[in-house]
């Protein structure tokens, strides 16, 4: 594949509000693309890998800006930067896990632009996928990274289903962990999808990580008050300290009560292709001692089922230790 | 509107990668049509006859052994379909292990079905001769067992199934089962003419399931339909319908 | 001794620029009529070209045409082709070039153009083509053969392509990490008894080894940009070198030297893969000539992956013994280098680097280079000796720890002192201090008070410290010296050194400065544009800067000190010998009012002409330092001459450094707590400079200890990490926020300035500590393997098996 980078030509459209937008996304379709904070788009578009004709450029919808107080929480604008996340009082004094999470996305100068959205809609970061080759996600017939010597380190180890990349978004393991919901408008309204139901598997929808299709917007993510001011661990481990993907991390959510676990969310990501719920290690700590024992006696419920690749098989030990540590509460 | 889709392979070559789907869309509106003239037709123009009594002595047409391997077949195929344009429709369901299975069931009962009609079924019943080719135009001459139609319809429905199988299994054999792990691809052409076969007896399976599923529903042929949940029909549709001295029935 | 300038920090001229933004490199230069091209490159890992049909590219408005193979003079293997035809060996080779009135036009034309291609069998392991049957990276073979006279690691004539196979069960033995009997390698070197000497050994120690490749990711590509006037050829470019590549430069093109302007004076980082003209700079000058445009050939990022050249990677086995009172009595090492899809490998320097660390009584080294359809590999910072440095130092803590023996008093006693011998011919040094630098970083580091820290840190963090070497060769001789004292009593210093970015370009010079005891206020560096009268001066690579330009500056400063005398005893009467020079000044040393100005001997200079003016030169320089003295003649006062000092033996350039590392032993991430690196460089010239050469050369350490590596599918040789994000230079919080960095800042007698250089071994010590250090943190475990990624820790410690083992290389 030649290295193109530099942009093709396209048009540019600039809508001021969501209605605007959404009536262009639902009118271009397939031939549009939104853009953001742009650091999932322009890699794709200057290797010509992605062939949208025409860009919605969302910056300038103010109503998609701002974090503010609801009834029941908080919203939080999609073009909110990485970097508000971390700073905003209102998210660093309630919501600390999500701004532990978006405070550890690639580099500050990329969380200076790059959005909540554009962080949780990201498109996967296999590599195969990214060079532009026509695998099974960009509606081809076959995975490369799947084989017997697929370079595959970086890749799934659960519910795989052809595909096996995995969940690039740092934010969407605490999102998910702290029962998140994104407002998603369209030309046929505005609805509302619990975080958990956002992500999509290669096994419902191959070609997208999300259930955003063409004419969707993600205008808004409402964290609810049930987990604010919780006890909270977020932990990704990645090859670099800057500017990586996570090779496994983990947000977690728990509700103590004289050292006792009453309630926890736990969110493991970039093992599957989409954030995971440990259900399994949820239900087995509910009622016990947020301790080391209990962390030792359920770590490794983290990674029944996993069904590692060729390279991959350290993603197993890795996740059970971070389990470990989100239960115990310390690395 | 595109017929073949094509594809960069990993090495950049352009190679096929299916049949298009816009195809399915074809096949949808042409059966509809072609299904819709022919009950209008038959509705406004053909001849109205009365329907043959379903009452009196019962005639065995079908074992209960052949109608479940008919039924699961039938549920099988359906789930084939189903599953297999859900991803291209847009429907979101994990329909890739259905599919593989419903495939596998598909498979056995053919292999059984088909052992079972070369040795232990009257095979020759099925035969498409020159002479079945006359029936259509000359009312007087009535089929055995099976009408030109049915037997049309069987072997249609034979090529179909074993084309969508035979491409199915090798398909099969590039993704992940309990039993293997998906192989490299060295070539990207071959396995897309494997998804251009698979994806073209697709497209002629849901055509004619289609049609089979109208003729099964229409009001004089329903009581086949009956007899492949029965197992019989009546004396007089049999008279009506077979000559008796072609078809022996027990 | 006292220097004025020697040893002190300075204000680089170029770093205002950096500091501001305001320094330009090649992509920044524009021109009236300017055409922008771009490279289709190869999407296949080998074959050739069959068809390239750009008929519809060349019908689209502002595509003004394409460049291929056929517009180059034929390149035959292993000769890297600045664009290839019937030897494609790698994805990314580029193919053709398009130009267009602009980039988006010439990639859209990109996009249009057909190119038919036949693959052939392609490898990307190089234990994969050396079995018997195995896939052979070019058609006739597998191996780099030398027909001629040819320096390692060049692709210059001389070379050839060969071919080695070894059978099945050779390679399985070598896999297995034992020595495969009865295999034919084609580089070997020996001296001693090697076989009677472990037979000596109280301690025996054999391992195998992987080093993996990874591309030198210069920061800024290789783009170019050329326009010809008048016969003339004015070549923006990014070299690290300056007038060193000239000629090369000039015969690329075809055109008499004189006729080239190279424009650099600022580089972006080139780590070995910039030190000469490289193969694109020819589509860049030809392709505008053949369009009689200014042009520039823009390299991505990618681009740079793939072309921007890459380290070697070794497969190896070595074994060694100790004899009981400690000292190395054996080493036999084997090494398989892969030198990707063109250059050479790096053993035989892999195995100087052990020759002279340890100094083994007794050594033998084994060793071949071979093909594989990847990268082009070059050199890359201490090519050979670094990546050995990184596998050796755990290797040689085994050893030491079955002797017994404390890491630190293990290196000691078997340190390169003033009588250390180098190499297969066990050549001397010109001076060695690294016995000192040890026990300099020891006392720094507080090594024996960190030996009896608990090892244990908390429940999942453990502690482990390391020690390591680095070494290169810094120095030569036979460069010229150049410099100017303009009549307005300006120095102007010229060099012919590149601007790589390290500051050594203007450090050396200073070394005049000190000898004409001028103040630096009145110093101008000349440097940047060879139309700017620039002599020949060395190549900007292999740690040789400091200690080879220091020398030529000298002798420049030297000429130029005695035209000044000969020049006074001309007007003020006596001999040049009576007159010292002082305060910018020249008089006789026994009544200083009777002398003149720098500036007004450069006065006299010019009018008296001659040599004094530059009219007439030494015959004995460089054809390029003639053509700049010719262009300054009659300008002032030229001080000009051949470094022909007296040099013996191998100038080498040390380093040691320690590290302490806390290790996660429930991610396999780890922090470097502490580091130590020690120069021993012989005199400080730059502080700040030498500081930024160990903490830079250091980080890069990290970065092969435990980041970078070549990763290839070898189902379809496709790179997995291309990008700078997915190849992982360590960033910010990778590494130590303080480094401690000192000099033993002891004179090599060889040098007038006493100094060495110290580029290479930087990153060796850094990544020979950082692997030791590992090591120790997990009980002395060998993973034999850089770089050392937190998986394959994660999955030791699991102790499940998935280890990449059987010396793979290029891979996870």
């Amino acid at each position: 594949m030649s290295s193109h980078d530099v942009m093709p030509e396209m048009g540019l459209y600039q809508p001021v509000s969501v209605e605007d937008a959404v009536g262009l996304a639902s009118q271009l379709a397939e031939r549009g693309w939104l853009v953001g904070g742009g650091q999932d788009t322009y890699g794709w578009l200057k290797d010509r890998a992605k062939r949208p004709e025409v860009l919605v450029d969302l910056k300038g919808i103010e109503s998609m800006r701002g974090v503010r107080e609801t009834a029941d929480g908080i919203e939080i604008g999609a073009l909110v930067t990485l970097t508000e996340i971390t700073r905003n009082p209102l998210i660093t004094e309630r919501y600390a896990l999500l701004a532990q999470a978006a405070g550890r996305v690639a580099s500050p100068q990329i969380r200076n632009v790059g959005t909540l959205a554009g962080n949780v809609a990201q498109d996967a970061r296999c590599w195969y996928y990214r060079r532009g080759l026509n695998c099974y996600r960009a509606g081809g017939n076959l995975c490369y990274a799947d084989t017997p010597e697929g370079m595959n380190r970086e890749h799934a180890l659960f519910n795989t289903s052809r595909c096996v990349a995995v969940s690039p978004s740092d934010t969407g393991t605490a999102l998910v962990a702290l029962e998140a919901q994104m407002v998603i408008s369209s030309s046929s309204g505005e609805r509302v999808v619990d975080a958990e139901d956002f992500f999509v598997g290669p096994n419902l929808d191959i070609r997208h990580m999300t259930v955003l299709r063409p004419g969707d917007i993600l205008t808004a993510v409402r964290i609810p008050a049930k987990w604010a001011n919780a006890e909270f661990y977020f932990e990704k481990v990645a090859d670099r300290n800057v500017w990586d993907f996570a090779l496994v991390s983990i947000a977690a959510a728990m509700r103590v009560n004289n050292g006792v676990i009453e309630d926890s969310r736990l969110v493991a990501g970039a093992v599957q292709c989409t954030p995971r719920r440990l259900t399994s290690v949820e239900s087995a700590i509910r009622g016990k001692a947020r301790n080391q024992e209990t962390a030792d006696q359920v770590a490794s419920l983290a990674v029944q089922g996993a069904q590692p690749l060729n390279f991959n098989h350290f993603k197993m030990p890795l996740m059970e230790n971070l389990v470990n540590r989100a239960v115990r509460g310390h690395a | 509107m595109e017929i073949i889709r094509y594809r960069h392979d990993v090495w950049g070559e352009e190679v096929i990668l299916g049949v298009s789907w816009d195809l399915l869309w074809v096949v949808a509106v042409a059966a509809f049509l072609l299904l819709a003239a022919h009950a209008i037709f038959m509705a406004a123009l053909a001849k109205k006859k009365a329907r043959p009594s379903s009452e009196g002595k019962r005639i065995n047409r079908h074992d209960a052994i052949d109608r479940a391997f008919h039924w699961i077949m039938a549920g099988s195929v359906l789930v084939l379909i189903a599953t297999g344009i859900s991803p291209i429709v847009g429907i979101r369901i994990s329909w890739l292990n259905i599919h593989w299975i419903a495939g596998l069931v598909l498979t056995f009962v053919c292999v059984f079905h088909i052992i079972r009609a070369m040795f232990w079924q009257d095979f020759k019943s099925m035969l498409l001769g020159p002479a079945d080719f006359k029936e259509p135009f000359d009312e007087s001459i009535k089929p055995g067992k099976y009408s030109f139609e049915q037997k049309g319809m069987h072997w249609a429905m034979t090529v179909l199934v074993i084309a969508v199988i035979a491409t199915g299994i090798t398909l099969f054999l590039n993704i992940n089962t309990p039993w293997w792990d998906r192989p490299s691809v060295e070539d990207e052409g071959s396995l897309g003419i494997f998804f251009l076969l698979h994806g073209t007896a697709t497209l002629g399976l849901i055509a004619f399931t289609a049609i089979h599923i109208y003729f099964a529903v229409r009001p004089e042929k329903r009581f086949y339909t009956r007899s492949m949940v029965t197992g019989w029909i009546s004396e007089a549709e049999m008279k009506e319908n077979h000559d008796t001295n072609k078809w022996k029935a027990e | 001794m006292t220097y004025m300038h020697i040893g002190k920090d300075f204000t680089p001229p170029d770093i205002e620029g950096k500091v501001t933004g305001a320094a330009r490199y090649a992509e920044d230069f524009r021109r009236d009529g300017l055409v922008f091209a771009r490279l289709l490159t190869s999407p296949i890992p080998a074959g050739r070209v069959v068809n390239i049909d750009a008929s519809e590219a060349l019908a689209m408005p502002g595509v003004l045409g394409i460049f291929t193979a056929d517009d180059l003079p034929e390149s035959k293997p292993p000769a890297n082709p600045a664009l290839a035809k019937e030897f494609i060996t790698y994805i990314g080779q580029p193919i053709l070039a398009v130009a267009a009135e602009s980039e988006e036009l010439a990639e859209a034309a990109i996009e249009r153009i057909v190119v038919e291609y036949e693959r052939r069998p392609f490898v990307v392991d190089p234990l994969e083509t050396l079995i018997e049957g195995g896939p052979d990276p070019y058609p006739m073979g597998n191996s780099l053969i030398r027909t001629g006279e040819a320096a390692a690691g060049t692709t210059a004539s001389g070379t050839g392509v060969g071919q080695i196979k070894w059978t099945a069960d050779q390679v399985a033995s070598f896999r297995a990490g034992r020595f495969p009997t009865g295999a034919n390698f084609p580089e070997e070197w020996m001296y001693g008894d090697v076989d009677a000497a472990f037979a000596q050994c109280s301690t025996i120690v054999e391992e195998p080894f992987v080093t993996i490749g990874y591309p030198h990711h210069s920061l800024e590509s290789r783009t170019g940009m050329a326009y010809w006037e008048n016969g003339k050829c004015y070549f923006h470019g990014s070299l690290q070198s300056h007038t060193v590549g000239h000629d090369a430069l000039s015969a690329m093109l075809e055109i008499d030297p004189a006729n080239l302007v190279f424009i650099n004076e600022n580089t972006g980082g080139g780590f070995g893969s910039k030190i000469f003209p490289y193969p694109t700079m020819a589509v860049t000058g030809r392709f505008a000539r053949k369009l009689n445009r200014p042009l520039q050939l823009r390299i991505t990022r990618a681009e740079e992956f793939y072309i921007g050249s890459a380290r070697s990677g070794m497969q190896g086995w070595i074994k060694v013994g100790l004899r009981d009172n400690g000292r190395v009595g054996a080493v036999d090492v084997a090494i398989v280098g892969d030198a990707g899809a063109g250059g050479g490998a790096s053993g035989s320097s892999a195995a100087e680097h052990i020759s002279i660390m340890y100094q083994p009584e007794n050594m033998r080294f084994r060793g071949m280079s071979l093909y594989t359809n990847t990268a082009p590999r070059g050199a890359q910072r201490g090519p050979g000796q670094n990546e050995m440095a990184a596998v050796l130092s755990p290797i040689m803590d085994k050893a030491a720890r079955q002797a017994g023996i404390d890491l630190v008093e293990f290196r000691r006693l078997n340190a390169p002192g003033m009588e250390a011998k180098i190499g297969p011919r066990q050549g001397g040094l010109s001076s060695s201090y690294y016995p000192e630098a040890l026990q300099m970083a020891a006392a720094e580091f507080g090594w024996e008070q960190k030996k009896a820290l608990p090892r244990q840190i908390s429940a999942t963090k453990v502690r482990g410290i390391g020690v390591g070497e680095g070494y290169h060769s810094a120095g030569a001789s036979g460069y010229d010296g150049l410099l100017r004292i303009a009549p307005d009593g300006k120095i102007y210093l010229h060099t012919g050194v590149g601007n790589l970015g390290t500051y050594s370009y203007a450090a050396v010079v200073r070394a005049a400065a000190e000898a004409l005891q001028c103040s630096w206020e009145n110093c101008v560096v000349v440097h940047g544009r060879t139309d700017y009268h620039l002599q020949h001066s060395t190549y900007q690579g292999g740690s040789n800067t400091m200690f080879t330009e220091t020398r030529s500056s000298h002798v420049a400063a030297m000429d130029a000190i005695r035209k000044l005398k000969e020049i006074a005893a001309a007007q003020f009467g006596g001999a040049a010998d009576d007159y010292s020079i002082g305060g910018e000044r020249v008089f006789l040393t026994s009544d200083s009012s009777k002398g003149m100005t720098y500036g007004e001997a450069a006065q006299k200079a010019i009018e008296m002409g001659g040599e004094y003016s530059g009219a007439s030169f030494p015959e004995d320089i460089h054809n390029t330092t003639k053509r700049a003295v010719q262009g300054l003649a009659g300008t002032g006062l030229i001080g000009v001459g051949k470094d022909t000092l007296p040099k013996s033996g191998t100038t080498p350039g040390f380093a040691v450094a320690m590290v302490e590392i806390e290790l996660d032993t429930e991610t396999g991430k780890f922090d470097i707590l502490n580091y130590t690196g020690i120069a021993e460089c012989g005199t400080i010239v730059h502080p700040l400079g030498l500081r930024q050469a160990m903490n830079g050369g250091g980080v890069w350490g990290f970065g092969m200890a435990g980041y970078e590596r070549h990763v290839y599918d070898p189902q379809n040789g496709l790179p997995a990490n291309v990008g700078l994000y997915q190849s992982k230079p360590p960033t910010y919080l990778d590494v130590p926020v303080q480094m401690n960095c000192s000099a033993t800042d002891m004179p090599d007698p060889q040098s007038p300035v006493g100094a060495r250089g110290i580029g290479e071994p930087a990153q060796g010590c850094a990544v020979a500590a950082l692997m030791s250090a590992i090591s120790d943190a997990l009980d002395g475990h060998l993973f034999n393997r850089t770089p050392v990624t937190p998986d394959m820790i994660v999955n030791h410690i699991a102790q499940n098996g998935f280890n990449t083992g059987d010396l793979k290389t290029n891979t996870f």
